[in-house]
């Protein structure tokens, strides 16, 4: 098993002395603008962290994990309650720290407040100036609402307007309509019918008797273009009765 | 030594070590050099491995993120990977432990699916990162990601431990994982 992987380490100090091992203080000065407390401080942050590490580890192991065989899915399930669980522990952790950041944001901002002079201070100053800005946010988003409700209103109008008017052509239609039926059946009716007949007849008989005052005329042999009155007779009878 | 536990050994001061396991050298190596080109406050040790378990006759200090390097192109650098997770402890699976694919970006060659990665990633609740290694940008910007965390998994970063960053990074796998 040992011949069948190979290993092979390349390591790079951060220093210039191409050492490694134990850290090398001088050196780090030299490769970087570190001083000695800086270093020594984020070392020891280090070491806590580290530490921290180890901690959890050996907590955790006291703990007795169940031995038994479970199928895959109950597996998968019991993780992801656990995962769940460190979610959630880790939001309530930040919420609390959150909390307490507030709190502590808080009174120090009351001590501020006590020491400093009311009258001059800036942060004063600005505190009453986001109060009027506020103000002015408030009022312009009252006047906002106010014309976007007269807006609707006017809208409102608009479509009612529409509506009424929409309702009023088609009462135009529907008696345009009603005429046009009116005016089809009348045409259709019986009485028309017989009053045309009649009517026709009577051009007829009309007719027939200009014919008869013509050919009675012309007939006679008189000259009718010298007499004013025949003329105006016989040009009468010319006319043709059924263009009236 | 068979099996690699996470905190067997004391760190050394200001030093944190990664361990890059993967079939081929070449690209481990070109990572192992972009890494150590990085800004780093500790130093900086790289270990290489072309698979577990590693030989015990080496005396290497405290491994403190191991990262598996799968080529999408090769079926082999699966199964070695795969082989390799046995000889590993449990506790290292706490955040220690990344999956990085490489060769995504050339889609023809791929023999391996993207999603047989993500769900090997999945099984072991360990991040996955993708990256094309012989791109020398991605190369650089994934050596300053490792190196990152890296620094947190050793404990150099005060307030953040590699379990915490863990579920950090899951919250951003999640939504994909329910399409599979």
């Amino acid at each position: 098993m040992e011949t069948q992987s190979e290993e092979q380490a390349v390591t790079k100090p951060e220093d210039s002395g191409g050492e490694g091992g134990p850290p090398q203080v001088a050196g780090a000065e030299a490769a970087r603008p570190e001083d000695r407390m800086t270093l020594l401080l984020r070392l020891r942050a280090q070491t806590k962290q580290q530490l921290l590490e180890y901690k959890s580890m050996v907590d955790a192991h006291e703990k007795k994990t169940p031995e038994q065989i479970m199928q895959e899915k109950q597996i998968e399930a019991k993780i992801e309650e656990l995962e769940n669980e460190v979610e959630e522990a880790k939001m309530a952790f930040e919420m609390k720290k959150l909390a307490l950041d507030r709190m502590q944001l808080s009174t120090a901002l009351k001590k501020h407040l006590e020491k400093v002079d009311i009258k001059t201070s800036v942060l004063v100053n600005n505190m009453k100036q986001i109060l009027n800005l506020n103000k002015l946010i408030m009022k312009s988003q009252q006047e906002t609402w106010d014309l976007e409700e007269k807006l609707l209103d006017v809208r409102k109008k608009r479509l009612q307007l529409k509506q009424a008017s929409e309702r009023k052509l088609s009462e135009i239609q529907t008696e345009k309509n009603k005429q046009k039926d009116d005016l089809d059946s009348m045409e259709n009716s019986d009485k028309i019918k017989t009053i045309q007949q009649k009517l026709e007849t009577e051009i007829q008989i009309t007719t027939v008797i200009q014919h008869v005052f013509q050919n009675l005329i012309l007939g006679s042999k008189v000259n009718w273009a010298e007499d004013p009155a025949l003329k105006e007779t016989v040009l009468q009878l010319e006319k043709n009765l059924t263009m009236i | 030594m068979s099996v690699l536990r996470p905190l067997d050994k004391l760190p050394g001061l200001n030093t944190a070590t990664i361990l890059l396991v993967g079939t081929e050298d070449a690209p481990l190596q070109q990572l192992a050099d972009s890494m150590l080109k990085e800004d780093c406050t500790a130093e900086l040790k790289v270990h290489l491995a072309r698979s577990l378990p590693l030989p015990c006759s080496v005396n290497r200090p405290r491994i403190d993120l191991i990262v598996f390097v799968v080529n999408l192109h090769s079926k082999h650098s699966l199964q070695s990977v795969e082989e390799s997770l046995c000889h590993l402890d449990a506790a290292f699976f706490l955040g220690k432990v990344v999956f990085l694919a490489t060769g995504a970006g050339r889609d023809g060659h791929c023999s391996i699916h993207r999603n047989t990665v993500v769900k090997l990633a999945h099984t072991y609740r360990s991040p996955l990162l993708f990256c094309d290694l012989e791109i020398e940008d991605f190369r650089a910007a994934m050596a300053q990601r490792l190196v990152r965390l890296l620094q947190i998994c050793a404990g150099h970063v005060p307030g953040v431990s590699a379990l915490n960053l863990l579920s950090l990074l899951r919250g951003s796998e999640n939504p994909s994982l329910e399409d599979l």
